[in-house]
């Protein structure tokens, strides 16, 4: 059984479908993104209430969340730890980091830590190549980061 | 060293500042465009010779004035902001340092072929950029360089922004319009082009960070200024992205008249003074030119030359030690994890391309591997639907060719 | 509009397609994606053809003639960009069940095992209806099936494509099963499949073994 969801946490993703009905389907990514930070994945709760605030068929809706690397049609922890593995960041020892990350929370890229705390993802190319090898941290920017100091990285929990 | 233009304002004014960008000369082309018949605007970037910075250098003029032809309403003005070429981080830099010119541009864009609305779509990756183009929209708007009426005219335009949701095909114009619409990122056959159908079906120019970057400077120095920059064939300033082995990685500026070894000299040389086994230009859809070809010219021109696209301006140098295998690897299993899956010669293609070469750097390819992946190559090229099929083979193609393959 | 297809003149009304204009020559292009009652899409590319002066293949559904084009329907080019599409598709997917595509491998000299040895699509048969069967081992993603249960024909949208690249695939919401979504098994997306990925149940349980008036009975009353 999943957790309920808190009411102010209900509320804000009410108010967020009705500022994005008016533009109905062109409101869907918008809309799906905004809901995905309060509720960390795209539940098949969540996406009846955007199919009906928006007017999209649930059909579409899945079809458009599986398409995006950045949506997430399953649960992953509150922080999300993707590590660049381009070009630039693999001659710059992406790998290594990989490795040190791997070690230190103890899973395996793709996966998420057994308390759902940490998820790690490989990005194909996360665009910061002058600071390779490069690692956000949800929306925080490392780089370039070194094998020593992946625990800084790590938020604790 | 020539004084920078699209740098001129990075790391000097404060992105968040609608007065430091003023005072650096901002805004001040819109005021002159609304000045000018729109006509006359379309007239001086087709004059001006700019192409489109992000890959693909069509025209920027020739696609304006296809737009501003277009007798019908709405139309629309597209910043594609969504960066994602493996080894392309100039735009980032833009909308992070110099957001206000972006929104300038896409004003005297909208001006010029008639738009009322525009829309940054910026790469879901890029949280800084967004922020930063996000807040120069709203000072922009209080200022009353967008909304209705602009400075006093009778021209109204305003701009949303939009974040990606990580899907490199969503650079690609038509598999952007379709994100814009609430869809999955799939490209849409051409013709009809932008200009005639392009987001919700309507006339749209849809222009790279770094093209629009341009306009101002255009509209306020001419477009004379504008060819006086860099060899005949390819005016203007241009944005280079040096990364991979060398001992500053980072945007640079110069005109198309540099020639690889002084754009990885100015990038500080490469790093621990190794050799340079081979240099990746242009991205994942661009191709490896070997160390013999240092003196290129970096222009259109010039690297046709060496057989590799200039496209987003990357410049990846690979160093002796690195594996060149791992490298070519990556570029393959890029390719096969962005692939939308449309059209069969890119769905299937990517990941057969990947599979082959995982099996030949194992040692355990096949008589024929080379065959398949010839006929894949052609195949992709000539009958996928959009640019990530048609530049999937290239890098391993030329990374094969300079292994000895 | 004049326009010359294999080296035949021909004149037809703007706005035709060169598969049309084709087929009015008696000239039939490969086709696999594209119904005549269907959006076309252009996107199985087998009905590419070379036309001269163009970068690149064009898609014969989708692309209209402009006067003085002259196309090529049969070229080396064209025929090895055909063959190569029908290659991967062998590798990737169970086309045991779609005779036009075996003709067409046949005429272009295919080997179905030149790919062999990498990922195929696989799945479980899903037999979650009454009505019909999904064996998507043998999808092709042609997308008419999605299409005719949303804004071609019925408007029911309960298909969708989910994933992307090769693990592309046509999906319910959340993989729900058919009785679970929108469905209202009106079977417009089993008389639109190309290559039996989609099969009325009836004939499922036929070719399965099971007699046909026993088969009947099953479909009506359910196994048990």
């Amino acid at each position: 059984m999943p957790e309920p969801m808190p009411l102010v946490a209900r509320d804000a993703i009410a108010d967020i479908i009705t500022r994005w009905a008016p533009h109905g389907r062109a409101g869907l990514l918008p809309c799906l993104q905004e809901v995905q930070e309060i509720t960390g994945w795209l539940n098949p709760e969540v996406c009846k209430q955007v199919s009906d605030g928006l007017r999209v068929p649930l059909a579409d809706i899945y079809g458009v969340i599986s398409f995006y690397s950045l949506l997430y049609d399953r649960p992953v922890g509150q922080v999300i730890i993707r590590v660049c593995d381009d070009v630039p960041c693999y001659l710059n020892g992406s790998q290594d980091v990989l490795a040190a990350l791997e070690a230190r929370l103890d899973i395996r890229a793709g996966e998420t830590t057994p308390d759902g705390k940490v998820t790690l993802e490989v990005h194909p190319c996360l665009g910061r190549c002058e600071r390779a090898p490069f690692v956000m941290v949800n929306e925080e920017e490392h780089g370039p980061v070194t094998p020593d100091n992946v625990s800084a990285l790590i938020p604790d929990t | 060293m020539e004084t920078p233009i699209l740098l001129h304002r990075i790391s000097r004014i404060d992105p968040t500042c609608l007065a430091d960008y003023e005072a650096e000369g901002g805004f001040k082309a819109l005021r002159r465009a609304l000045m000018l018949r729109p006509e006359r605007i379309v007239e001086m970037v087709k004059a001006s010779g700019l192409v489109g910075r992000g890959g693909a250098a069509f025209p920027t003029g020739v696609k304006w004035e296809g737009a501003a032809r277009q007798p019908v309403a709405p139309k629309y003005v597209v910043c594609n902001a969504d960066e994602s070429e493996p080894g392309t981080f100039k735009d980032r830099v833009l909308m992070e340092g110099d957001p206000f010119a972006i929104v300038e541009a896409m004003t005297i864009c909208g001006y010029a072929i008639g738009a009322e609305k525009g829309y940054i779509y910026v790469r879901g990756e890029y949280p800084l950029a967004y922020t930063r183009l996000a807040h120069a929209v709203e000072e922009a708007r209080k200022a009353g360089y967008l909304g209705a009426s602009i400075l006093g005219s009778d021209f109204s335009f305003d701009i949303e922004l939009r974040r990606g949701a990580g899907a490199y095909v969503c650079g690609e114009e038509t598999a952007l319009f379709e994100s814009i619409e609430g869809k999955r990122g799939q490209p849409r056959q051409k013709p009809p082009f932008p200009t005639e159908a392009g987001l919700f079906g309507k006339p749209t120019v849809i222009n790279n960070v770094e093209t629009f970057a341009n306009i101002p400077w255009i509209v306020r120095n001419g477009p004379e200024w504008f060819r006086s920059i860099g060899p005949a064939g390819a005016p203007g300033p241009k944005l280079f992205c040096v990364s991979g082995a060398v001992n500053r990685p980072g945007v640079y500026e110069a005109p198309m008249s540099i020639t690889l070894r002084e754009l990885i000299e100015r990038a500080g040389g490469v790093k621990d003074g190794r050799r340079i086994q081979a240099v990746l230009v242009g991205g994942a859809a661009g191709a490896f030119v070997g160390p013999d070809a240092l003196d290129v010219e970096m222009s259109f021109e010039g690297l046709r030359q060496v057989g590799a696209p200039l496209g987003s301006g990357a410049v990846m140098v690979i160093d002796d030690r690195a594996d060149m295998w791992e490298v070519l690897l990556r570029i393959a299993r890029f390719f096969a994890h962005e692939s939308c899956g449309k059209c069969y010669p890119c769905q299937l293609g990517t990941q057969r391309q990947w599979e082959i070469l995982q099996r030949m750097r194992q040692g355990q390819g096949q008589p024929g591997d080379r065959a398949r992946l010839e006929d894949l190559w052609a195949t992709m090229i000539d009958a996928s639907i959009c640019g990530l099929g048609q530049t999937a083979g290239s890098a391993i193609r030329s990374g094969l060719a300079l292994m000895g393959g | 509009m004049r326009i010359t297809i294999d080296g035949q003149t021909i004149d037809v009304a703007p706005e035709t397609t060169i598969l049309e204009a084709a087929e009015q020559l008696g000239i039939h292009i490969p086709r696999l994606c594209y119904h005549p009652h269907l959006t076309a899409n252009a996107l199985c590319r087998l009905c590419v053809v070379e036309w001269e002066g163009a970068r690149t293949l064009v898609p014969a559904c989708v692309a209209r003639v402009r006067e003085g084009a002259v196309i090529h329907t049969n070229s080396e080019r064209v025929r090895r960009a055909r063959r190569t599409i029908l290659e991967l598709l062998y590798s990737a997917v169970d086309l045991s069940e779609a005779p036009e595509l075996a003709a067409y491998a046949e005429e272009l000299g295919v080997d179905p095992e030149r790919f062999a040895g990498g990922e195929r699509r696989e799945f479980p048969v899903f037999d979650d209806n009454a009505f019909y069967v999904r064996d998507y081992n043998k999808c092709v993603l042609c997308w008419r099936c999605v299409q005719a249960c949303a804004d071609d024909l019925q408007f029911t949208y309960a298909l969708t494509l989910s994933g992307r690249g090769f693990h592309t695939r046509v999906d319910t919401f959340f993989h729900a099963p058919m009785p679970e979504t929108t469905c209202v098994f009106c079977g417009n997306c089993v008389a639109v499949c190309p290559t039996d990925a989609l099969e009325a149940k009836v004939e499922f349980l036929v070719e399965e073994g099971v007699p046909v008036r026993e088969a009947i009975w099953q479909r009506r009353h359910g196994e048990g």
